[in-house]
């Protein structure tokens, strides 16, 4: 293994050179500057591979890869917070289109005011638009997940948004192994899938259709997105017999009687991992694949560590409702017999996770019976 | 030794605190422990207070939180305020300063004597200049520094850090090494702190 120390950014960004991609369109935001640093300098160098264009803005940005997408090119683009919210529109565009598109969106807050802090609004945001989410915990998931993503989207025809938390991943150095360009890429291959457009290509390339069209390809979409944690399982079968490492949509970590499991995504697993034996009778449910949400896999954990009490760590809310991640897991969990209650601990705004705020949860919240919701302010 | 140790770095924009971070925990890494460095900082510019942080453990797993209760605290920058620097500074911590006496008497003075803290001093400012380290006339004091902390610390040697340096400085690449070496021959330590 060749360990280098580089950011959760840096890692991401040599992922997508280790594969090769034909183009990157991206424009630079904090915390994900880094990513589309990294990238220029690979082609400044000449070690891209592929074409780099600076864009006017993430709107563009977007535009770009759905352009080179149609054209059958293998693209790659990065973004955070209000860059992400700027791209909407598109993000919706590359998956009803089929573009089997990967981006990067390194988590943060989104204004009024401007904060910087790793909130998840940005990228629950896109929730509904057709992409896969996959939340990553350290440099390293950063790297093999961006690998895997390229895989994973090229086989299903469906873009990925591979997620990670500003500073504490992004600005964060730690050792990870890069393996080989020539590794990578032998592991990867080329993009297999067909080019929408050709250049004498003269047809109305997703003109005006009816409801009852657009229904059909929304099942379609629907129908194959359900498909990617199989199609994830086996590309982490293959990744760990040739990297030695891989990667599940769910993880459970619960010591044999624990009866109450904290549920997180992104960094925050890692730090609960860490605390977890001074935690007394608590494990640990890492949600790393948000789209498809892991429902029947979530409901096979709680079944078999008859789990009692689920703690969701939410570094996001939607006002009116709460929790992002909670309201997920809720809605996974109805209807089987003997569900936990599920409380949510809102940490919006990206507010660090840290060990007296966890022993504070597992403590407080029985005390307190069945509230469901509690902000980490209050804390 | 097989307990996390964690760092915590104090400065200003432009002393390259964040660069001396991932050189350090780079090093940490070559001597055979985990090592991270992150920082944390908004729209920086020179002279803005800045933070790093330097985890390191045996074990791959550690916490994704900030520091705050670090075993060193190390002080690019005395001029900045005193409660900031040594908040959390656990009981037995290390503090290592860049001094300036003056500076080094207002900041000993907020530490609490009961914490039993060792504490370091190193001329940092007056090392970088004797080297030419400048940017714009400020001195560049993170090499000296890391010299120093490697000493105090033993998680690094001087030939790893001395590699990580060529590796991810590209200019004054040989008064850089210099420095390191002078900050770690020149660090030492101040009397017990009784009041």
């Amino acid at each position: 293994m060749t360990f280098e120390l580089i950011s959760g950014s840096q890692a991401a960004a040599m992922a997508v050179q280790r594969v090769g991609v034909d183009m990157v369109a991206a424009y630079p935001i904090t915390p994900q500057t880094a990513i589309v640093e990294t990238l220029a300098n690979f082609e400044a160098r000449g070690m891209l591979g592929g074409e780099f264009v600076s864009v006017e803005s993430e709107y563009a940005a977007l535009s770009y890869c759905n352009g080179a997408a149609a054209a059958g090119a293998r693209v790659f683009t990065a973004t955070s917070s209000h860059g992400l919210a700027y791209m909407h529109e598109m993000t919706h565009w590359c998956s009803g289109a089929r573009f089997p598109i990967v981006m990067v969106n390194v988590n943060r807050t989104l204004g009024p005011p401007w904060c910087l802090d790793p909130d998840q609004g940005d990228s629950l945001s896109q929730r509904d638009t057709g992409w896969m989410q996959i939340y990553c915990s350290n440099a390293q998931e950063a790297f093999d997940t961006v690998v895997q993503a390229f895989m994973l989207s090229e086989e299903l025809l469906l873009p990925s948004l591979i997620v990670f938390d500003g500073f504490y991943i992004s600005h964060t150095y730690e050792p990870v192994d890069v393996p080989e360009k020539e590794l990578v890429q032998q592991f990867v291959g080329s993009p297999g899938f067909q080019a929408q457009v050709k250049p004498n290509f003269t047809a109305n390339l997703h003109g005006l259709s009816t409801g009852e069209t657009q229904m059909g390809l929304v099942k379609s979409r629907q129908e194959d997105m359900l498909r990617a944690p199989a199609v994830f399982e086996k590309i982490n079968e293959r990744y760990f017999e040739t990297f030695g490492r891989s990667y599940e949509t769910i993880k459970a970590s619960i010591p044999s009687g624990a009866k109450t499991a904290i549920l997180a995504a992104g960094s925050t697993a890692e730090t609960v991992e860490w605390f977890l034996p001074e935690l007394k009778d608590t494990g640990l449910i890492q949600l790393r694949m948000f789209r498809p949400f892991p429902a029947g896999l979530l409901a096979g954990i709680v079944r078999e560590h008859e789990l009692e009490r689920i703690v969701v760590i939410d570094r996001n809310c939607s006002p009116g409702i709460g929790g992002i991640f909670a309201q997920e897991v809720k809605a996974a969990l109805y209807g089987i017999s003997r569900p936990p209650v599920v409380q949510d601990l809102i940490m919006a705004g990206g507010v660090d996770v840290t060990r007296e705020l966890l022993e504070k949860i597992v403590q407080a919240y029985p005390e307190e019976g069945l509230v469901d919701q509690k902000w980490g302010v209050e804390l | 030794m097989e307990e996390m140790l964690e760092f915590r770095l104090h400065g200003r924009g432009g002393q390259g605190i964040v660069m001396a971070a991932s050189i350090f925990a780079e090093a940490v890494f070559l001597d055979g422990r985990y090592a991270r460095a992150f920082s944390l900082f908004g729209a920086e510019r020179r002279g803005a207070p800045v933070t790093a942080f330097i985890r390191t453990s045996r074990e791959r797993l550690m916490p994704r939180s900030r520091i705050y209760q670090p075993d060193y605290v190390v002080v690019f920058d005395p001029t900045l305020s005193g409660s900031t620097i040594l908040a959390g500074l656990k009981e037995k911590g290390v503090l290592l300063i860049n001094s300036g006496e003056q500076e080094m008497e207002k900041l000993l003075q907020e530490l609490d004597p009961e914490k039993r803290c060792k504490v370091y001093v190193v001329d940092a400012t007056g090392i970088a200049r004797k080297h030419g380290l400048t940017v714009g006339g400020f001195p560049v004091v993170n090499t000296v520094m890391l010299g120093a902390i490697a000493r105090i610390s033993g998680l690094a040697s001087l030939e790893n850090l001395t590699g990580s340096i060529k590796k991810r400085i590209t200019v004054s690449i040989e008064a850089n090494i210099n420095a390191v070496t002078e900050g770690s021959e020149s660090v030492k330590e101040v009397g017990p702190l009784v009041k």
